[in-house]
């Protein structure tokens, strides 16, 4: 099985800071990494090569910093990465990502393409669907259980939805976006992390692609989502919850 | 599966582990440098200075790329006591040019960059990797095991921190004791460059560092410390360990207490806690320095128990790198001969002693001890403000002179004449 | 070239919803408003509602899933060539929303939450959550049609226009998808609706094993409440049933007062939590964010402090 297995470089949300009075968001001191649905993504497809041998590529788009994700990505299991960057690939929007994705995989040869259910930053859930609908292959969405039925050349998937468990098969080639409880992420090893570096990397440059890639969705502002508190702390003595107790008597929430 | 073979492997990528890896790597030796956190410098703090001199001699110039905050130009010791305290402000404007003193830094950023210049060296990086033994045969340490991966070495270093995990599975010390280590505490508080600049007056770029001894530990060994980064301050504490087992202060209720001191709040005014970090600290130098070289092993760094508080000066990083300078240096040497015994490695020693690191240690070595007295914590610093106080109060009352002004306020802070002779020699000869 | 606000959703309650969201804005804009309709009877239904134009979707074969729709819609849309298209935000519909967006060359923003119409440039201003929900995003779609998935309960039922008249244009069939259903279960509905609990004790990661929910439960119970937890606890441990995880992915909950026990108070989980009247958090780790968001916020061992607001709580009560 020829699988592509894509993820998103993305800030850690939990690093962002907002600003007291302006509520701008403050990205000083950041750190970044695997967008936490695309290791689910990535975990899926090399243990589907694994069952069933074949290869696994994984594939990202962003700004050539995002390089150093591709030790991580590549310390996972996929035996290559295919890396699509270019400086102006900065915040991009979902409908850019896909139509660069798009004109990158479209030369490619490829059986299975899998997705994370979507970033942890902009969580548009957009890129694998959309994608699939660029390369005009059927996909499936919201996946939590996979099998490879090499026979039909197809795939089984279950599918978690809002009123009911969907079970489908989609013949080949197509791409599935998958839950986060499809499995749980390998933690790699040291031999892991090491084989990482010598694994092969594409670079794929914007003049490869040819195209200027125009945004769809214009942003107008970010700004932090207020939630006025009161942060009052305390203790575990009796005086304490006694404090607590009377505080929600007085707000009329206990009956 | 063959086991793969590198000729050192180091443990830790802090100071000491990239020194060491960097030059090692330099020198075309295969060099694996192993990190347990996601990215070198993540698991790491301090206060928040280094010393120049050592990273100048391996990296001549090292500030022209390595991410470091300000250049300090002034040093300021603090005594407090309650509404009173009394500073002595140094400066060397000097100091903010080059060869540039001391920097301070921040320790995610500036570890990360170290490591990386390790890489670039040549040496394989490994991030977010726990060693979990050591592989021992015949007595000799022969590699490393991380989970189910076991790698070989000629040696290994053990550069990974205070408490060292490695140099305890060597043999080569028991766990540090809460007499032999500090808390160290601190958060990072945003502040403008321009704001930090102008409240601590000073030019430019240029930064301060400023240490607090006095009611701040509430009588406790230890101190505060107050750095000046680019657009952050470090503020923090470091008090022995034992002292806080032994009271009931929790060292975070400590700091906040310290942020609303009336000599430190107006500096903090309108600042945003961005960070809060602990961590332990070694703190009582060479006596607790374990057996630093084995067979097959080196320790370096606050493993080794590198560092050096004099309550005036605190030196940790300069250590770790000018340590980790002596441990490549020694393996290299072992290389020749390819003799990586103990014996073989006793050239450490060596190395450390023509550097600073030993001979500052030494010369050091009874100052963990007198700087334990407990007078320096609370009727020193009382002394010195209430003489001030005395020195500068003007209410009306019958005048003394200074003489009077200085014995009357040793009496009220109930030290001796002779005491405060044998401590002041004692400390004139130790410190 | 304006051709009408127009409205996909599962469902009947969703779809209405949206009638009602788009209603003010075909108004504004001087537009047709159209709806799809999965029946005959819900077309009906729909004109009653408000629309003035409801497409009727050809039936679809038991293996055929409801994303078979897609080249319908997005060839219906190609000849009509709406300025607006909302779609509910169901799992689904994100899915067929954004194959629908691909295909017709334009923006999509996910789960709006708010929009505004800009009159000057007849653009809308949509928001939505970035960041687990720690910033609100606002975007316009500078491409026709504007599109943007809606979530459920973001607006109210549509009312009824008893005398509205209005066109049902029946679509031609589907062709035939290449993804094909073999099985379907229906999920059990959990009795207790969460997003209409008052009082709400949840269950983060520390609460150590399985067992221990009683805890919480006896709690809620004490207190008239129910018990819900944040997404781990659902979807990795199993715990609890996904219906009752709370958080920007799960349900967004609005009780008078929520109690976290050992939760860590991650954005993700606070964004589903913060309509919360009262945040009262129990948690051992002094650190954890879920302090930045409570009201009441109590540093301890849950497994000391819960048995003791139990306590307090029945006496108050007098239970």
């Amino acid at each position: 099985m020829k699988i592509l297995t894509c993820f998103k470089w993305v800030n850690d949300e939990a690093d962002i800071k907002v600003a007291a009075n302006s509520h701008e968001l403050i990205f000083d001191r950041v750190g970044y990494k695997i967008s936490d649905y695309d290791r689910n993504a990535i975990e899926e497809a090399v243990r589907l090569q694994e069952q069933h041998g074949g290869s696994v590529a994984v594939v990202t788009v962003g700004a050539p910093a995002a390089k150093q994700s591709l030790k991580d990505a590549l310390s996972r299991g996929p035996g290559k990465a295919c890396f699509i960057n270019d400086p102006s690939f900065v915040n991009l929007e979902p409908s850019q990502t896909i139509a660069i994705l798009a004109d990158a995989l479209s030369k490619q040869e490829y059986d299975l393409i899998i997705c994370g259910e979507g970033s942890s930053d902009l969580y548009a859930q957009q890129v694998g669907p959309g994608l699939a609908e660029k390369l005009g292959i059927p996909c499936a969405t919201n996946v939590n259980k996979l099998t490879y039925n090499e026979g039909n050349k197809e795939i089984i998937a279950e599918r978690k939805l809002d009123d009911c468990v969907e079970v489908v098969t989609v013949p080949l080639p197509a791409l599935v976006t998958v839950l986060p409880d499809i499995n749980a992420p390998r933690i790699p090893t040291l031999k892991q992390v090491l084989g990482a570096a010598k694994k092969p990397v594409e670079n794929v440059t914007l003049d490869a692609l040819g195209q200027n890639y125009e945004p769809r969705l214009q942003t107008i502002s970010v700004l932090g989502a207020t939630m006025e508190r009161r942060h009052l702390k305390f203790g575990t003595e009796p005086a304490d919850i006694k404090v607590i107790i009377d505080a929600l008597l007085k707000e009329g929430i206990l009956a | 599966m063959e086991e793969e073979k590198f000729d050192v492997i180091i443990v830790g990528a802090g100071p000491a582990g990239s020194t060491a890896a960097f030059l090692l790597a330099r020198a075309g030796l295969e060099v694996l440098l192993i990190e347990k956190g996601i990215t070198p410098g993540s698991k790491n703090m301090f206060g928040g200075r280094m010393y120049s001199h050592a990273l100048h001699k391996i990296m001549p110039n090292f500030w022209e790329e390595a991410p470091v905050e300000r250049p300090v130009v002034k040093e300021i010791l603090t005594f407090m006591n309650g509404s009173q305290s009394v500073s002595m402000d140094f400066q060397d404007v000097h100091w903010g040019t080059p060869p540039y003193h001391s920097f301070t830094l921040l320790r995610a950023d500036f570890d990360a960059w170290l490591a990386e210049k390790a890489e670039e060296a040549g040496a394989m990086v490994a991030c977010g990797i726990r060693v979990d033994e050591l592989l021992i045969e015949n007595g000799r340490i022969v590699g490393i095991q991380a989970g189910e991966d076991r790698m070989l070495a000629d040696v290994v270093i053990a550069a990974d921190g205070v408490n060292s995990l490695i140099a305890q599975k060597a043999g080569l010390c028991k766990k540090f004791s809460p007499k032999q280590v500090a808390t160290g505490a601190k958060q990072v508080i945003q502040l403008s460059e321009e704001t930090i600049s102008q409240r601590f007056k000073l030019s430019g770029n240029e930064g301060v560092a400023q240490l607090f001894v006095g009611d701040c530990t509430k009588g406790m060994h230890g101190g505060g410390f107050l750095y000046t980064n680019k657009s952050t301050i470090s503020l923090g504490l470091v008090v022995s360990a034992e002292a806080l087992q032994h009271n009931q202060y929790k060292i975070i209720d400590l700091i906040e207490d310290l942020k609303e001191n009336p000599h430190i709040a107006p500096l903090l005014e309108g600042g945003e806690v961005v960070e809060y970090s602990a961590h332990l600290v070694p703190e009582a130098g060479l006596n607790m320095m374990p057996q630093i070289f084995g067979d097959g092993i080196l320790v370096a760094g606050d493993a080794a128990g590198f560092v050096l508080n004099l309550g005036y000066i605190v030196r940790g990083v300069d250590f770790a790198i000018a340590s980790g300078e002596a441990a490549a240096k020694t393996v290299m040497s072992a290389k020749v001969n390819n003799n990586f015994s103990k014996q073989g490695l006793s050239k450490y020693q060596q190395f450390l002693k023509e550097g600073f690191v030993m001979n500052d240690l030494e010369t050091y070595r009874q100052a963990p001890q007198f700087m334990a007295n407990p007078r320096m914590f609370k009727a020193y610093p009382q002394l010195v403000t209430g003489l001030m106080s005395k020195l500068f109060t003007v209410d009306g009352s019958p005048p003394v002179r200074l003489m009077g002004k200085i014995l009357g306020q040793m009496k009220q802070s109930k030290i001796g004449l002779t005491q405060l002779a044998v401590d002041g020699l004692r400390g004139a000869r130790l410190l | 070239m304006m051709a009408g606000i127009w409205i996909f959703a599962e469902n009947r309650e969703q779809t209405l919803e949206l009638i009602n969201a788009g209603w003010n804005l075909a108004d504004e804009l001087g537009v047709n408003l159209v709806a799809f309709a999965l029946t005959e009877q819900l077309a009906q239904e729909y004109i009653k509602y408000g629309t003035d134009e409801v497409l009727l979707l050809p039936p679809l074969t038991q293996e055929q899933p409801l994303e078979s729709y897609v080249p319908v819609i997005v060839e219906a849309a190609r000849n009509a060539d709406p300025d607006v298209f909302f779609i509910g935000a169901t799992k689904r519909g994100k899915e067929m929303a954004t194959r629908i967006a691909a295909s017709l060359n334009t923006g999509l923003a996910t789960e709006c939450n708010a929009f505004a119409l800009d009159q000057e440039k007849k653009l809308l201003v949509m928001e939505r959550m970035i960041y687990g929900g720690k910033a609100v995003q606002k975007v316009v779609c500078t491409t026709r049609p504007q599109m943007a998935t809606i979530p459920a309960r973001t607006f109210e039922l549509a009312p009824l226009q008893e005398a509205k008249e209005g066109k049902i244009i029946r679509l031609t069939a589907a062709p035939p998808s290449p993804v094909k259903i073999i099985n379907r279960n229906s999920k059990v509905q959990e009795a207790v609706d969460i997003t209409e609990a008052k009082i709400i004790v949840s269950v983060g990661r520390g609460v150590e094993k399985k067992e221990d929910i009683a805890l919480a439960q006896e709690l809620a119970s004490i207190l008239g409440g129910t018990v819900g937890c944040s997404r781990p606890i659902a979807e990795e441990l199993h715990w609890l049933p996904e219906e009752v995880y709370m958080g920007i992915s799960g349900k967004k909950v609005k009780p008078d007062l929520y109690i976290g026990l050992g939760v860590s108070g991650q954005i993700q989980h606070i964004t589903g939590i913060r309509d919360s009247k009262i945040i009262l958090a129990i948690n051992r780790d002094e650190n954890a964010p879920i302090f930045d968001a409570a009201d009441y916020g109590i540093v301890g061992d849950l497994y000391d402090v819960v048995p003791n607001l139990i306590k307090a709580f029945s006496n108050v009560l007098k239970i």
